[in-house]
């Protein structure tokens, strides 16, 4: 938690840029290696002199020998001799070193023999997903609510290995000379990459080097029938966990990072898709072929039995070639009934016949934990696929209901609206979420219109917002004889456009230029003339960006201004001290009322709810949970009015209790101030619906208006 | 577990809206710097261990506000707990800087009979093109308000160490002297377990006699 660093200031500051950079500390690594000297090189053994030429083979042969493990694992060649290479979560973190890695080697090809390579269009190819602005691809990324883009990451990765393919194979056969200032990785992930694809290629390349070569420009160029073999065993990986180690790692990383993995993308896109797409056929977005380590993007047959790919794996890699019968790794894999996906990367090698051959115990050995290893990876990814099968059937399940949800609603809910919103039965569908097809009309009806405000009042409203922007002065610095109050509200429209790009930024439509920008300054300009005694207040934009999201620019408009006109909106929007403070006493009754041990807790750490309700409420938690669970909260906020808002605050705290009473003030403080981002809805809601809103048979309004009426002698929190 | 400190000292950032709080604390306690992030709305929380000494560290514990005036009267109430103060302006927002003897005087206003040892930020200093404050006449507002003068910029990693641990020095010193004494009541000072193992000097038994009385 507190970081412990308490190295100079410069040393700390310098250390900020790679923060937590697997993928930077292993690209390092990597080029140092590739710098390094032929005897550091062998110090990291491997499969290296599979593709090295002659030359420099002899270098590699006293070290090679004294190698504890031979496994053609690319995680071995890229880490340091510290990895613990047994571990299958190491194995994994390897994975995405490969993927940075080759372009090393790349860039030194492309100045001295770039005809192969090459090609002359440096365009991107306008089919491909990837982008060169490194801050778009992160940011999307990053989001915790807007779906995750794996799928474009492998896409964005895959194409890579191939061709990092291709490369090795131009070094080994166009430029001999040059093979030195080959990077190991390159190497390495050629070879996995072929082990993945095709047995015999692999077997070819391991037992001849110069021949390898051969096998090999020969199965790129026939890059159809490879596919083909790639196509055929599909397997319903997930591409979010392919990414995932990256993706932790892009999460964590500066901005710094960013630009690095950005570059990167820019580099394959530019040369690298250009000899793809020129290569074969024509790679559409959705298209499944690209292979990655054994795992592709789900895209048909998702819920194929583990089993039956397997099975079709190997008779089509069976049918591809007619194979080396004396293959080791043959006979490894029939005794397995289900590949699995992470190990189809780690092949057990036979020491090349250059080599003097391991002792038969010592082979033993590394045979026994070859097979422990790809044994254990098959018991955790059968239980990932059975996982996965569930998650999918829960979802499948969840859009279901929803569908009939929506249905209901639209059918028999919505035409019945005065005669039905009070029914038991809709009430209970409710509080179960409204389909998000419906959220909109159901927010716009539960909050009404009290204010009568018209669609013509709302563009009255905007155009003079508008006027006032015109004649607003560009830079607020300059209009230095002002007086503070003046200088505030004239802040406030500023203040908005500052506020706008930092609204829901990981959503990135609310941006400039993103399409909900010019409509959420539109709906918060019009709001500050229509009620310029509230203005703008920070946290109003997160509450117009979610009704944006749920309805029209108007409607929205209608909706946010009677949604801050109620009372308690109205109470913190204009910071009227006494009445949050009377809020929070009112909350405060009920949460002794419920939580009477945790309640105890907080006052011994003196943990007041001002602390956390503030965020909550100026939001109306919009901006603490994740937008799908704010929107139910608001759903069922929009039936119950205020006395939800405080009801799901006791509902977290509830949910949460057990951890909260183990912490100290700061940590309940940042708990509850940045709540985790996954909170399981289904379980929040059962501790919200277990939270009893009546105190000695008051309920919250009669709580409230006791409170305001002696309101001096409750005023514990903020009047210290 | 919790690592063992000598004090802890409680921090209150302050100024104007979008000078770059949340940023700057954040630099300083995860040692990143984001793009883009909320507005804080209220108050937001962080820690961090400082050593000032070798063996000797402060846990800061860091209150980040919300800078629009209107959140003003909820943010002066925490001015009475903290025993330090970050008061930032933005050197590329002339406003900002015009502002901050507002914040200082609402901020004296309020922790009567305490007072706050303030550090005056001047922040974004990566922006130079963009400077409508000169560094200058900075450092003769926090002369005259008593206060040093940093600037800082949480993009480029510019000085944020400097700033929080000068800061914390200065009160550390403060605390050693008895200027500023541990208080039942108050949060700003809090002292810690301390080992007689690690921390043998006197004035640190004399810190931790004092927590015990």
């Amino acid at each position: 938690m507190a970081n412990t660093t308490h190295g100079t200031e410069s040393r700390r500051d310098s250390h900020c840029g790679v923060y937590g950079g697997a993928i930077v500390e292993n690209g390092c690594a990597v080029k140092n290696l590739s710098a390094s000297d032929p005897s550091t090189q062998t110090n990291n053994h491997c499969h290296v002199p599979i593709m090295h030429s002659e030359p420099i083979l002899p270098a590699y042969m006293p070290t090679c020998s004294s190698t504890p493990l031979y496994y053609s694992s690319p995680q071995k060649s890229c880490s340091d001799q510290n990895q613990d290479c047994h571990s299958l979560s190491s194995q994994d973190s390897g994975i995405p070193t490969l993927e940075i890695n080759p372009p090393e080697p790349i860039l030194h090809q492309r100045s001295g023999d770039g005809g192969l390579i090459l090609d002359s269009n440096h365009d991107s190819p306008a089919t491909l997903p990837l982008d060169d602005d490194p801050s778009d691809s992160n940011t999307i990324r990053k989001s915790s609510t807007f779906p995750r883009s794996g799928y474009d990451s492998i896409r964005l990765f895959s194409p890579a290995l191939r061709l990092s393919t291709t490369t090795g194979m131009t070094i080994g056969g166009g430029a001999l000379n040059r093979s030195d200032d080959i990077s190991v990785c390159s190497v390495s992930s050629m070879s996995t990459e072929l082990s993945v694809s095709n047995e015999d290629i692999l077997d070819f390349t391991v037992t001849s080097d110069s021949s390898a070569i051969v096998t090999l420009e020969t199965d790129v160029s026939n890059a159809a029938s490879f596919s083909d073999v790639t196509l055929s065993s599909l397997s319903p990986g997930n591409p979010r966990d392919l990414w995932s180690p990256g993706s932790g790692v892009a999460e964590q990383e500066g901005d710094g990072r960013q630009k690095k993995l950005g570059s990167l993308a820019s580099f394959f896109n530019k040369s690298l898709f250009a000899r793809r797409l020129k290569e074969s056929r024509p790679v559409e977005q959705r298209d499944p072929g690209w292979k990655l380590f054994g795992k592709v993007p789900p895209r048909e047959t998702p819920t194929k039995d583990p089993k039956r790919i397997q099975k079709e794996y190997e008779t089509k890699s069976g049918r591809a070639g007619p194979g080396n019968p004396t293959s080791p790794r043959k006979s490894v894999r029939k005794n397995l009934d289900f590949e699995p996906l992470s190990t189809t990367a780690l092949i057990l090698e036979d020491r090349p016949a250059n080599l003097p051959a391991k002792p038969a115990e010592e082979a033993q050995k590394h045979r026994q934990q070859y097979e422990e290893m790809v044994a254990q990876a098959k018991k955790r990814e059968l239980k990932e696929a059975q996982k996965r099968k569930k998650q999918l059937e829960d979802r499948c399940k969840l859009e279901e209901s929803i569908g009939t949800a929506a249905q209901t609603w639209n059918q028999e809910i919505l035409p019945n609206w005065s005669t039905m919103c009070t029914s038991r039965r809709v009430r209970d569908l409710w509080w179960q979420g409204i389909p998000p097809s419906v959220r909109g009309k159901v927010w716009s009806l539960a909050v009404g219109n009290e204010l009568n405000i018209t669609h013509e009042l709302y563009n009255i409203c905007l155009s003079r917002a508008k006027e006032k922007w015109k004649t607003m002065p560009a830079p607020a610095s300059e209009t230095e004889t002002e007086d503070a109050g003046s200088s505030d509200r004239e802040s406030s429209l500023e203040l908005i456009k500052l506020d706008i790009s930092r609204t829901f930024p990981h959503l990135c439509i609310f941006q400039q230029g993103g399409p909900y920008h010019d409509v959420l300054h539109s709906i918060l300009g019009a709001y500050t003339c229509y009620r310029p005694d509230v203005g703008y207040v920070q946290g109003m934009s997160f509450i117009a960006a979610v009704l944006i999201l749920n309805l029209d620019t108007a409607d929205a408009f209608i909706a946010f201004a009677n949604l801050l006109n109620k009372p308690c909106q109205m109470a913190f929007f204009r910071v009227d001290h006494s009445l949050m403070l009377t809020y929070f006493s009112a909350f405060e009754v009920f949460f002794e009322e419920n939580l009477p041990k945790l309640f105890a807790h907080f006052k011994k750490n003196s943990l007041t709810p001002d602390i956390y309700l503030i965020d909550w409420i100026f939001t109306l938690y919009s901006k603490s949970l994740p937008l799908d669970l704010a929107c139910r909260v608001w759903d069922v906020f929009c039936r119950d009015g205020e006395e939800f808002l405080f009801r799901t605050a006791l509902g977290l705290l509830r949910l949460y209790q057990d951890v909260l009473t183990c912490m100290d003030f700061i940590h309940m403080a940042q708990f509850l101030t940045r709540l985790p981002d996954l909170i399981p809805a289904e379980q929040l809601f059962q501790h919200i619906a277990s939270i009893h809103m009546t105190s000695r048979n008051r309920k919250w309004g009669q709580v409230l208006q006791a409170l305001q009426k002696d309101q001096e002698r409750c005023s514990p929190v903020l009047k210290r | 577990m919790e690592t063992i400190w000598l004090y802890q000292f409680r921090l209150i950032v302050i100024g104007d809206s979008t000078v770059g709080k949340s940023c700057l604390i954040r630099r300083f306690t995860e040692g990143r710097f984001a793009q883009v992030s909320d507005p804080t709305v209220g108050v937001d929380f962080f820690s961090r261990l400082v050593e000032i000494e070798p063996g000797k560290r402060i846990k800061l514990q860091i209150w980040d506000t919300a800078g629009q005036e209107r959140f003003r009267s909820i943010t002066r109430a925490y001015y009475r707990n903290s025993v330090g103060g970050l008061l930032l302006f933005d050197i590329t927002n002339r406003r900002s800087f015009q502002n901050v003897h507002n914040w200082l005087e609402e901020a004296q206003s309020h922790v009567q009979p305490h007072s706050i040892v303030f550090l005056l930020v001047g922040h974004k200093c990566d922006l130079e093109a963009q400077r409508q404050v000169t560094q200058q006449e900075a450092e003769k507002l926090a002369g005259a308000f008593g206060m040093r003068y940093v600037e800082t910029s949480a993009r480029d990693a510019i000085n944020v160490e400097k700033a929080f641990v000068d800061l914390t020095r200065d009160i550390f010193e403060l605390v050693r002297n008895g200027d500023i004494k541990i208080q039942d009541g108050w949060e700003g000072v809090k002292s810690g377990f301390v080992p007689n193992t690690v921390h043998s000097s006197e004035e640190v038994t004399k810190g931790s006699r004092q927590c015990f009385c």
